[in-house]
């Protein structure tokens, strides 16, 4: 054994004497980070059996119109080809929707966008069934199409559904604007407007139908197995039970895995699996799945905010627009999320917020890491940045006069808590990028290469709050090997929120966590427990699986007891063994209580069940508790800019985030920076780009994700703890919020290096050159 | 279409495989082979996670058709798997959390296996550029280029 593992283990021990917590806030190796470095064969398309067939889908070539006829045959003799599936091949209902029923699996006969789906083309090869597909004719009656979701909010315009082009609507009325409008010393009223952007997850949407018991088994790449069944055994006109999903290994996901287009592969395959007995995969490549997943929605957001001269906000008022193309998807709930966010992590005490998801015929946008928060904190940071300059005060100092800390008020009129550790980042990020000596000598620049510092502010809710139930089931299982096998309907995806779950099994029952592993997540094995969404694993799961682990350790802890011939109380258990907390040196391993459980036929299995508390909010005024408690942020970007080109690069990024507890503080760290860098791409180059309804650029040679080559030379990031009421240990949420603050925070930047405001996202260096050519090329701070 | 004999070195045996004209190296690892750690993620070559060694270089094994590899030597990760250099790379990615989905991760490791060959104390700049053709969406690459300039540094005798 080495020194450091003998220390290690020393430490534990002591820290189970003192009653500590064991293993969290350590750097745990995550429990799936061998297969991955092996490159074992654990994703969906490593799993094809042999003798199975490939099914391609194919989708419209227009943006709205009616299918009057598809033209079959010249696809159905092509080489290889077992046969075309279109609705007329759906035995169950046509339906491939999330939320609102409001979408079909195979359009029939309205197509609404370029990304909805015709039919599906099943093959003996891949390319056979790709070939066959572009032989497949349709013949379309035009309507006519929309493309912006100002325009169709207007009564006149085309409606896209029959019952109108708004899928939901949204208000928040906090005191009253008018009148804080009339106090205020200064009124400013800006637009600002976001692009498409794709999660861009490198496994794309896969799913594979084998034929099995009646049934069919399904195995895919998603974030929620158990409503990717209810959503398969719909389309097939079967009992779930007939359907059984199990969840591979998955190649990131970033939520559209969590949105409709799982539901469309693994439905395709398993409707082909059953017409044909014969295993199926339906996996998209590149090009589709750009353009048949759920991106990120633009949004039009407009605000008009009073303060006084004194840099205090009064009121604001916003409009919120999000384009949720021809469907809904998660969008409902996107579009929740974004105005709650509304006026970021500021207190303003009269907001009046109105929001509209839109339909368009544009390709349909859904759930994207961040959920409506990047749109809404890039519009309010970047209007606080414009109030800041108009007021004369330096961007920080405004900030700190109006930012949420204990006692202050939210959008909704939550009074924050002293779980709000919003001051510490702020305080983290100023140190470390040496704000203040920065802004001060960056403020009277006059050569060709300036530099600017950009703030940005992050709230962002925990817990599903509006959006449902939010609630995980975990089950735990100690083998007779000793070893921990755990289970549950919640996925991982690549975040090791999974792993942080277990680990707080792990410090509960005093096993390290190279003892347990993870049941692959099964319709047929676990209990259903919502969706893996909103980075909520670590504290709801969490949650239960503490509560799994607390159940299997009263049970535990008085075999330890008999056998250590001690009292229940003076027991502890660190590193996989029971000891006298009094004299430490006796001790009992924990296969040898496993064992004597076994033999006493003790249960070592143990169900653990959590559901958030509720967090009630007035529809009618947006007024409430709508989040159980919030992850706090501040992100300082630092950027070169070169304004006789308009190119620019960040320097410098400094981060910190209030995580409550850093469970796995590696972990939280690989969050920051890879959030944090997929923030960047959105912020300075990704845009799927429309023309008529299509997507121009559906592939990564014309749609750019940065690349090693892209990211910040220097980047800081802080954890800060400032436990919260909800998370074991006091955990927050930490997987989606680091993809928020990029954005403004690099658009503040170079304003502030230039002099140059950018309010449509992305900061592109022709937006910020378009910009310098219409105004007096003057460095203002 | 007529099938085309070839022999492919591939970690260390030879393999003869009957190839069409359109077969891509791709193909004939996953699918003839079984060497699932080759993933394939753009089929255009912009996302490099397909990255493999042909005679030495590493190449992205959609871009190059099956047929071109007669006669030449292919490795993957599995062909690496009880090599030193390739268990320490191993060893630093997990250490460092440097793989977080994974899909990009035998990619990554097979670039990182190539730069340790000539280069035994690579800059930050070094290592980004020769993990530069391979795209990883989960971890910003602070981690991975962490992990690679670890797995070089031990490199030295």
């Amino acid at each position: 054994m080495s020194e450091q593992v003998s220390q290690l283990l020393d430490s534990l021990r002591e820290k189970a004497e003192r009653g500590e917590l064991l293993y969290i806030g350590e750097n745990v190796v995550r429990v799936d980070s061998l297969e991955k470095v092996l490159g074992n064969p654990v994703y969906t398309a490593d799993l094809i059996p042999k003798g199975t067939v490939y099914a391609k889908l194919f989708h419209s070539s227009i943006p709205h119109g009616t299918v009057r006829r598809i033209e079959l045959e010249a696809a159905k003799a092509y080489p290889g080809v077992l046969g075309v599936l279109t609705s007329k091949d759906i035995p169950g209902a046509n339906a491939s929707s999330a939320v609102l029923p409001d979408r079909q699996l195979f359009s029939d006969p309205i197509v609404r966008s370029t990304a909805d789906i015709l039919g599906a083309v099943v093959a003996e090869t891949f390319p056979a069934a790709a070939d066959a597909a572009t032989k497949v004719r349709v013949e379309y009656e035009r309507l006519p199409a929309i493309f912006d979701p100002v325009e169709a909010l207007r009564s006149d315009a085309v409606k896209i559904h029959p019952n109108g082009n708004i899928a939901r609507q949204m208000k928040i009325r906090k005191g009253n604007v008018d009148e804080g409008f009339a106090k205020s010393d200064l009124i400013l009223e800006k637009t600002y407007r976001t692009q498409f952007q794709d999660a861009t997850p490198l496994e794309p949407e896969v799913g594979l139908a084998i034929p099995e018991d009646g049934g069919v088994r399904v195995i895919g790449s998603m974030q929620s197995p158990h409503h990717t069944q209810a959503a398969v055994a719909k389309v097939l006109g079967v009992p779930q039970e007939k359907v059984r999903v199990i969840q591979a290994v998955t190649g990131g996901a970033f939520g559209p895995k969590s949105d409709e287009t799982p539901f469309d592969v693994c439905s395709t395959a398993a409707l082909a699996a059953v017409k044909y007995r014969r295993p199926v995969f339906c996996g998209l490549d590149r090009e589709d799945s750009m353009v048949m997943h759920t991106k990120r929605h633009p949004f039009v957001i407009s605000h008009k905010t009073g303060v006084t001269t004194d840099g205090m906000l009064v009121a604001d008022e916003s409009r919120i627009i999000g384009d949720t193309g021809a469907y809904a998807s998660l969008g409902v709930f996107v579009i929740v999320r974004a105005t709650f966010h509304t006026v970021g992590a500021y207190e303003v005490p009269s907001v009046k917020a109105d929001s509209y998801l839109v339909y368009t015929d544009n390709t349909y946008t859904g759930s994207l890491r961040g959920f409506g928060g990047p749109q809404a904190i890039f519009a309010i940071e970047s209007q606080m940045e414009e109030l800041a300059r108009k007021l004369g005060i330096d961007p920080l100092e405004f900030r700190l006069r109006n930012m949420l800390v204990p006692g202050k008020k939210n959008a909704t009129s939550a009074v924050m808590d002293a779980s709000c550790g919003l001051p510490q980042c702020v305080e983290k990020v100023v140190a470390s990028s040496g704000y203040r000596e920065k802004a001060a000598r960056y403020r009277n620049q006059t050569g060709s290469i300036r530099r600017g510092l950009g703030i940005a502010l992050l709230m962002h809710g925990n817990s599903l709050g509006p959006e449902g139930n939010d609630y995980g089931a975990v089950h735990i299982n100690v083998l007779s090997d000793g070893s921990i096998s755990v289970g549950s309907g919640l996925t991982e995806y690549g975040t090791g929120a999974i792993s942080g779950m277990m680990q707080v099994a792990s410090s509960v029952l005093g096993v390290p966590l190279s003892r347990f592993r993870l049941e692959r997540p099964d319709t047929s094995k676990h209990r259903e427990s919502g969706p893996t969404v909103a980075s909520r694993v670590v504290v709801i799961g969490g949650n239960a699986a503490k509560q799994a682990a607390e159940k299997l350790r009263s049970r535990v802890i008085p075999l330890a007891a008999e056998l250590l011939k001690v009292e229940q109380k003076d027991v502890a258990i660190a590193d996989g063994a029971a000891f006298d907390r009094r004299h430490p040196s006796a001790t009992i391993q924990w296969d040898a209580i496993v064992a004597e459980a076994y033999r006493r036929g003790v249960s070592l299995k143990e169900d653990g069940f959590f559901m958030a508390p509720a967090a009630p909010w007035d529809q009618e005024v947006g007024q409430g508790t709508p989040y159980v408690q919030y992850t706090w942020g501040a992100l300082i970007a630092e950027v070169e800019v070169d304004v006789e080109l308009g190119y620019y690069k960040v320097v410098g990024v400094h981060a910190a985030y209030d995580v409550g507890k850093a469970v796995n503080p590696q972990g939280v760290l690989g969050q920051i920076y890879g959030g944090t860098v997929q923030g960047l791409g959105y912020a300075m180059m990704e845009e799927l780009l429309h023309k008529d309804g299509s997507v121009v650029n559906p592939n990564l040679g014309d749609y750019y994700i940065p690349t090693s080559m892209d990211i910040p030379p220097e980047f800081k990031a802080f954890i800060v703890e400032v436990p919260g009421p909800l998370g074991p240990f006091g955990a927050k949420i930490i997987a989606e919020p680091p993809i928020v603050l990029p954005a403004p925070a690099v658009r503040n930047a170079v304003l502030n290096a230039t002099g140059v405001s950018v309010d449509d996202l992305p900061v592109t260096s022709e937006k910020v050159l378009m910009g310098m050519n219409h105004r007096p090329v003057a460095s203002t701070a | 279409m007529t099938k085309r004999a070839v022999t492919v070195n591939v970690n260390g045996t030879e393999h003869p495989v009957q190839v069409d004209a359109p077969d891509r190296l791709i193909d004939v690892l996953r699918d003839e082979l079984g060497l699932k750690s080759v993933k394939e993620g753009c089929s255009t070559g912009d996302c490099g996670i397909c990255a493999v060694l042909v005679d030495g270089r590493l190449v992205n094994s959609c871009l190059m058709l099956a047929a071109q590899c007669d006669g030449r030597r292919v490795t993957t990760l599995e062909g690496l798997a009880e090599d030193p250099s390739m268990k320490r790379f191993q060893g630093t990615f997990i250490a460092n959390n440097a793989a977080q989905c994974g899909f990009c991760t035998p990619a990554m490791l097979m670039a990182s296996w190539d730069l340790a060959r000539h280069n035994a104390e690579p800059s930050d700049e070094q290592v980004k550029v020769a993990i530069s053709g391979i795209l990883c969406r989960c971890t910003g690459y602070y981690q991975i280029i962490d992990s690679v300039r670890q797995g070089c540094r031990k490199e030295r005798p």
